[in-house]
């Protein structure tokens, strides 16, 4: 089929959806809601998968494109509304859109006793259609208008239960710390359009092929990849915009999982990846992506150590994830970036569905506390979610595993990177394996501390399951597609690593990347599985073992536990050194600049127009014809002026 | 001489034309001005049809002399309209102004064309005269191939017209209600 | 332009004239007279001013050129359209107050 077409299907497929369940808002029927929605996104996945197949097979183009219409037009600036799949924007597509698609099907069941349904689903095919834009858009101005609409839809799916005032707040957090990122977004388009006068992607690899690795700290190429970073660490929550994602849990269980697990969130990464080339020039905005990526990753492990939400922690865990993917942009391996956020979407996607899945049977219950044994009641939920769990944490040989173990070898082997960045993601993972047993634990493993009499929690319908199993299938096999080079060696058949061979040519690497003794790698890859196991084992002895110990533990370390119970009291911090200062010093400025000077501005000007008006008012009587008078005299006055009256009766007259 | 007998033609029908259209403006009492403005109408398709354009002019005699004047026709006799006490609008400053623009419009526009009449206009037609049934299939090729989208536009407009024009009159419950 | 020259050849500007004539006197009445059905009769009038230009220069353009009386068409679908519309203005405001003023037509207002 013609490659415009099925572009334009992709793309619109989600409007449609949009449009028809917007005019129908109204409506509580879930079910057709839900399957026009389903039914959208599958068609975008469907059209995604075939031009996907364009780029395989010998011969085939390395990517496939279709402009519609010129978009602006402005002297130098000229931007087209063309979209383009590549390697690095197929993959992403087909995950947006295939993840999306089970959430989706999996929404179906969850929001069945929602009081607004189709206004729900909107939304989603709203952020199915930005969320297309933002990862199809062959420029960044494109990207930019994905990137805002992605922002705006999360908005209203986090607050979509905006009757509640905390759930709005949230909602509204989100989109106030989004902005802040935003701007260095745009400060970064406009630096590189000054830089280079474009904003086309290829066009900016083009351009930049030629430059030289810049040094200092002030190129203009640092300079714009530190302020799309800026707009990165907004979009995909690093430190210090990171404090919008866990409040964002407010939302919808299958958004979370959608929007703030598996698409929107990673959309920095993969703005970065997008932009390798250009960041491989900039090793000093690029070392800043990978301190902020292991700081992050640290960071929220910890958080994630001592929260009782069960979103809450699956929301700090993906800050920390995302953490990982930006340490492996930091040290230049874009393509393990990539592949973490692949196998990232399927895994965590999973587990905030088994959250959902486990909400739902809990009725609207998240405290982990209030859990536990949930294994005999809800097996399928528990199945799936013992997947994720596994593939988080990094066992072999499931997804998580592969793409962590390259992340963390790049982190010690790349030449941006070092041993303290390995450090930090040995820490992180160590966290993170003992954060995920703990949740396991409390939720499904240990005794039941619900009321087992009046809680009967049960496996919800098919829409529920269908989605669940194909995320664990994909969670467990999906690392399959970057089997790193020495334990390919090993295996029969020597697999090689597609997803580095698919990203080659794609991606920019730094200098002197991917050297290193094998035995260093087999020797780094037992280190973190093995930590990795052991601290899952250890949180295995505190909460199911001998549940006492964890109180024990805590109490041993009031401070600590306190410290990270309040997320080091960043909120708190945020609120006390800036929101309040910026607060008082606006009360401040409206109390005098603006009353004073502004103000009585524009009363001035407002009484000059408003004298004029009282007296041209009087022209405009109501009177059609004097109206048409008006018209007349007009035409009148421009045809003597255009045949030069005065002019020609001084001739006739004159001369 | 052919030549004199065309020219005699138009002057003829330009001096009814004018006559008439004055008429339209002039007279008090409303059904005489439709009266002269059918006269007008009819003249205007005389001159229409002198200049070759029969096609044109034939739909100018059909939709304004038949359609849209026994619209006007029916809406007065509804109304039943006498003569007029006051025809023109009050105001002398204003219908002095008025009269006046007005007059350096037709002033300046009727000079300008004479003035430039030599430099720019051509005074005899293109020789392309072609047949009657001739210059009806060329105006169809032209309407339905070039002017496709207005034409099909224009279909829309007359449809939602007729609907306002439905709406509008049924505001007060038709004419007959008088309540 | 001597004037028996311009009796013994009829030509474009001739038809221009005509027609801004025309449209001067539909001006007129539109601006001066009372009666709203008046009014739109010398709109119609200066529609059909406009008609006679558009087939005179569609005449004498050098390449027998027709789309001047392509545009005829849609001009009288504008001024039928017109019509319908003021017509049916015209009888909402007579329902109302059993005369056709224009000036009734300032209660339109607001």
């Amino acid at each position: 089929m013609n490659e415009k077409i099925l572009f334009a299907v992709l793309l619109l497929a989600p409007v449609v959806g949009f449009l028809f369940n917007g005019f129908r808002w109204k409506s509580k029927n879930y079910m057709i809601a839900g399957s026009v929605a389903t039914g959208a996104a599958g068609i975008s996945f469907l059209s995604a998968l075939l031009l996907v197949s364009k780029l395989f097979g010998e011969g085939a183009p390395k990517s496939v494109s279709a402009g519609f219409f010129d978009w602006i037009l402005v002297g130098g600036l000229q931007v087209g509304a063309s979209f383009v799949i590549d390697h690095i924007s197929a993959l992403m597509v087909l995950v947006v859109t295939g993840v999306g698609t089970l959430i989706h099907l999996f929404s179906v069941g969850y929001m069945s006793h929602d009081e607004r349904p189709s206004k729900y689903f909107a939304y989603l095919n709203l952020f199915l259609f930005n969320m297309l834009l933002l990862i199809l858009g062959d420029n960044l101005l494109l990207m930019f208008v994905g990137w805002e609409g992605v922002g705006l839809s999360s908005y209203l799916l986090i607050g979509f239960w905006f009757s509640d005032k905390e759930k709005a707040a949230a909602g509204m957090k989100a989109f106030v710390t989004n902005r802040i990122g935003d701007a260095g977004f745009l400060l970064g388009i406009f630096t590189l359009f000054f830089l280079l006068g474009t904003v086309n992607f290829s066009e900016i690899i083009a351009k930049v092929a030629g430059m030289s690795v810049e040094t200092g700290w002030t190129g203009p190429l640092t300079l714009a990849g530190l302020f799309l970073f800026v707009g990165a660490a907004g979009k995909s929550a690093q430190i210090p915009l990171y404090v919008w994602l866990p409040d964002a849990m407010a939302g919808p269980t299958p958004v979370s999982a959608l929007i703030h697990a598996a698409t929107m969130v990673t959309a920095g990464v993969y703005m970065i990846v997008r932009l390798s080339p250009m960041f491989v020039l900039a090793p000093n905005a690029l070392l800043i992506v990978a301190i902020v990526g292991a700081a992050t990753a640290v960071m929220a492990a910890t958080i994630g150590l001592a929260q009782f939400d069960i979103k809450k922690v699956l929301a700090y865990s993906t800050v920390s994830q995302l953490g990982f993917m930006f340490l492996a942009c930091g040290v230049g391996a874009f393509g393990a970036a990539m592949f973490h956020l692949i196998t990232h979407a399927f895994f965590k996607a999973l587990m905030f569905l088994g959250s959902g899945s486990v909400i739902h049977a809990m009725h609207e219950e998240q405290d982990i506390r209030k859990m536990g044994g949930l294994k005999k009641y809800l097996p399928i939920t528990h199945a799936t979610f013992f997947v994720g769990w596994i593939a988080i944490i990094g066992i072999p040989p499931f997804a998580g595993f592969f793409s962590k173990d390259e992340i963390l070898w790049f982190a010690f082997s790349s030449p941006l990177g070092g041993f303290p960045l390995w450090f930090a993601g040995v820490v992180g993972a160590a966290c993170t394996a003992f954060y995920m047993t703990r949740l396991m634990a409390l939720t499904f493993w240990a005794k039941p501390r619900f009321d087992e009499k009046h809680t009967h929690p049960h496996e919800a319908g098919p829409s529920m399951a269908i989605p669940l199993i194909i995320l664990a299938v994909l969670s467990a096999v999906g690392g399959f597609m970057g089997i790193p080079h020495v334990i390919g060696e090993i295996l029969p058949g020597h697999p090689g690593n597609w997803l580095e061979h698919w990203l080659e040519g794609s991606i920019a690497k730094p200098e002197g990347f991917g050297h290193g003794s094998k035995v260093m790698e087999w020797a780094l890859m037992g280190i973190s599985v093995s930590v990795a196991s052991l601290s899952a084992l250890t949180a295995y002895n505190f909460y199911v073992v001998d549940p006492e110990r964890p109180a024990k533990f805590v109490a041993s370390l009031p401070k600590l536990h306190n410290l990270i119970y309040n997320k080091y009291f960043v909120d708190e911090i945020y609120f006390a050194k800036i929101i309040n200062p910026i607060v008082g010093g606006s009360r401040a400025l409206w109390a005098f600049v603006d009353v004073n000077f502004i103000d009585r501005g524009t009363f001035i000007v407002g009484d000059f127009v408003k004298g004029i008006g009282s007296t041209a008012r009087t022209l405009q009587n109501g009177n059609l014809q004097q109206y048409a008078m008006y018209i007349a005299i007009a035409v009148a006055a421009i045809f003597l002026y255009l045949l030069e009256a005065p002019k020609r009766l001084l001739e006739i007259f004159g001369g | 001489m052919p030549v004199l007998s065309e020219n005699l033609l138009f002057f003829i029908l330009a001096g009814l034309t004018i006559f008439s259209g004055l008429m339209v403006i002039l007279q008090t009492n409303p059904i005489f001005c439709a009266l002269a403005l059918a006269m007008t109408m009819i003249s205007i398709a005389g001159i229409i049809a002198s200049l070759g354009a029969w096609f044109v002019a034939g739909v100018q005699l059909i939709v304004y002399a038949g359609a849209v004047m026994v619209l006007f026709v029916m809406v007065l006799m509804l109304f039943d309209l006498k003569d007029e006490v006051r025809a023109f609008s009050r105001g002398l400053v204003s219908g002095f102004v008025k009269i006046a623009s007005v007059g350096i419009i037709g002033g300046v526009v009727t000079a300008a064309i004479w003035m430039s009449a030599e430099t720019v206009f051509p005074t005899t037609p293109s020789g392309l005269q072609v047949s009657a049934t001739q210059s009806t299939k060329q105006l169809a090729d032209l309407l339905f191939k070039k002017y496709i989208f207005s034409f099909e536009a224009m279909g829309a407009l007359l449809l939602i017209i007729a609907i306002g024009a439905v709406a509008l009159s049924r505001i007060q419950g038709g004419t007959h209600a008088d309540r | 332009m001597p004037i028996a020259d311009s009796l013994a050849n009829v030509g474009l500007s001739h038809y221009l004239v005509l027609s801004a004539i025309l449209f001067t006197f539909g001006l007129l009445g539109v601006l001066l007279r009372r009666n709203v059905i008046v009014i739109l009769m010398s709109i119609e009038l200066m529609l059909n001013a406009v008609n006679i230009s558009f087939v005179a220069f569609s005449r004498y353009s050098p390449n027998g050129n027709m789309d001047g009386q392509a545009m005829v068409f849609f001009v009288m679908t504008i001024a039928a359209a017109e019509a319908a519309v003021g017509l049916a203005l015209a009888t909402t405001i007579f329902k109302k107050f059993r005369e056709v003023n224009i000036r009734y037509f300032e209660h339109l207002k607001g």
